[in-house]
């Protein structure tokens, strides 16, 4: 066998050795960070998190929001009470 | 007379030489390819239009001063168009699956072991007569393991751009091969149990996690590997563009238009590189064999340690996802999706797929970077 190739060959399993050691390393500390950041989300951030998940989008809607839309009923009911009433 | 005679001199039929021709029907082949078969259309009709306009004979089309040759220099010899990909890679993607369970960034990079065995298979064959890989070449040429397109052509533009066109082309089609490829090495690997494996849903994830996210992989990526920053630049800018929500037509832009105008434009500078001196040889018959076998290494690779993960995790990971850590998103999650319905009817593994999925395209952007900064110029 050819001494050059076996040179490049073993410079080859060196960059092979560093280079997956660096990539596993790497996507390592990504799941470190990323495990932190959930937990730091989860702990500090919003507490919008359940409403924007489910699956229809609008399912739950923000209180302020509920309150506007029990008025908007209570009126509706109002209005069609009085048309209604004999 | 003189007249006609020069008349002649100028035409095709004249000048054309058996490479070319060879050539032209290479690029009939792959249109013929994307049509009929569809074969990642997409790439491959503007790829074999490009390498048939590149060997028409006397038009010099691919010469530095071609139209064609033009948009090489512009886009691929700077490496913007599969950074421009990137970007719109990252908006079309959703990391969510990813965020959720981040242990599967470990399946993305044990697929990456097939772009570093293909390398020293590519170094190996310089044992044959016909081959003279460089360190810099089999860089390239192990790459295409990686699954990743725009990532294989961004590092061969970098490392060796004479092989670019036969590693272009050994991408796609190997991408476009993954139904074929992966199923029966998934089988090998793997029991009965294992396939039927059923996992937990996933958390839901919330949109500040969502934003974050593509900063937090910026920032390890600035502090530890800046040869990578490009490529992982890119895609987070794009997934920046889509998960921040206020930059609507940004994010558009980069799904749509840009990443349509660029594929075009990529395809037949690409195309160019398809001429008859430079990829009717054996080392293209020789990259052609070696990104099959990158392919099979790196789902091989991912479906192992899918197994140790099992194993670590008491049997509540389906190995099979493994194999979606060759990136190939997301026609490599299909295919573990449609090899675990073979099992269980009711077990749906596309959603836990996409997460080594996804992480399969940060990992070969990472493994990139890596042989940038240790065999780049």
């Amino acid at each position: 066998m050819d001494t050059a190739v076996a040179d490049l060959l073993i410079e080859g399993l060196w960059l092979m050795a560093i280079g997956l050691g660096i990539v596993f390393a790497f996507l390592a500390m990504l799941v470190g960070l990323l495990v932190l950041m959930s937990k730091a989300v989860a702990r500090w951030g919003p507490e919008e998190t359940l409403p924007a998940m489910t699956a229809g989008g609008h399912a739950l809607a923000p209180p302020q929001d509920d309150a506007r839309l029990i008025a908007v009923i209570g009126a509706a009911i109002q209005t069609h009470r009085r048309r209604h009433r004999p | 007379m003189e007249a006609l005679l020069t008349l002649w001199q100028s035409t095709g039929i004249a000048n054309v030489t058996w490479r070319e021709l060879l050539m032209l029907l290479v690029g009939v082949g792959l249109i013929y390819l994307a049509i009929a078969k569809r074969f990642e259309p997409l790439l491959l009709l503007p790829i074999g239009f490009g390498a048939i306009l590149s060997n028409i004979p006397v038009a010099g089309m691919a010469g530095p001063d071609g139209m064609i040759g033009m948009i090489y220099h512009v886009g691929v010899e700077t490496g913007i168009f599969p950074l421009l990909i990137f970007l719109g890679v990252g908006a079309l993607t959703d990391f969510s699956a990813l965020i959720a369970r981040p242990s599967t960034l470990i399946l993305g990079a044990a697929a990456q072991f097939g772009i570093f065995a293909t390398l020293i298979g590519a170094l190996a064959l310089n044992l044959l007569p016909g081959f003279d890989f460089s360190l810099a070449d089999a860089a390239a040429i192990g790459i295409i393991g990686g699954a990743d397109g725009p990532t294989a052509i961004f590092l061969a533009s970098r490392l060796a751009p004479d092989l670019l066109g036969a590693i272009a082309v050994a991408a796609y089609s190997y991408m476009a091969l993954v139904p074929i490829i992966q199923p029966p090495i998934m089988r090998a690997l793997t029991t009965k149990a294992e396939r039927g494996v059923v996992m937990e849903q996933l958390r839901p994830v919330s949109r500040l996690e969502r934003i974050l996210f593509p900063l937090v992989v910026l920032f390890l990526c600035a502090l530890l590997l800046p040869s990578a920053a490009p490529l992982i630049g890119m895609l987070t800018l794009g997934n920046l563009l889509r998960e921040s929500g206020v930059v609507e037509r940004l994010s558009r832009a980069a799904q749509n238009e840009i990443i349509n105008v660029v594929t075009i434009l990529l395809g037949l500078a690409i195309g160019s590189k398809l001429s008859g001196e430079l990829f009717l040889t054996t080392q293209t018959l020789g990259i052609l064999v070696l990104g099959a076998i990158a392919f099979s290494i790196g789902t091989a690779a991912g479906v192992i340690m899918g197994k140790i993960m099992c194993r670590l995790s008491g049997g509540k990971v389906n190995p099979l996802i493994g194999a979606a850590g060759v990136s190939a998103v997301p026609m490599a999650a299909r295919v573990v999706n449609k090899v675990g319905l073979e099992e269980n009817h009711h077990n749906f593994l596309l959603m836990h797929a996409m997460g080594p999925n996804v992480a399969g395209v940060i990992g070969s952007a990472v493994a990139a970077g890596v042989l940038l900064a240790l065999v780049g110029p």
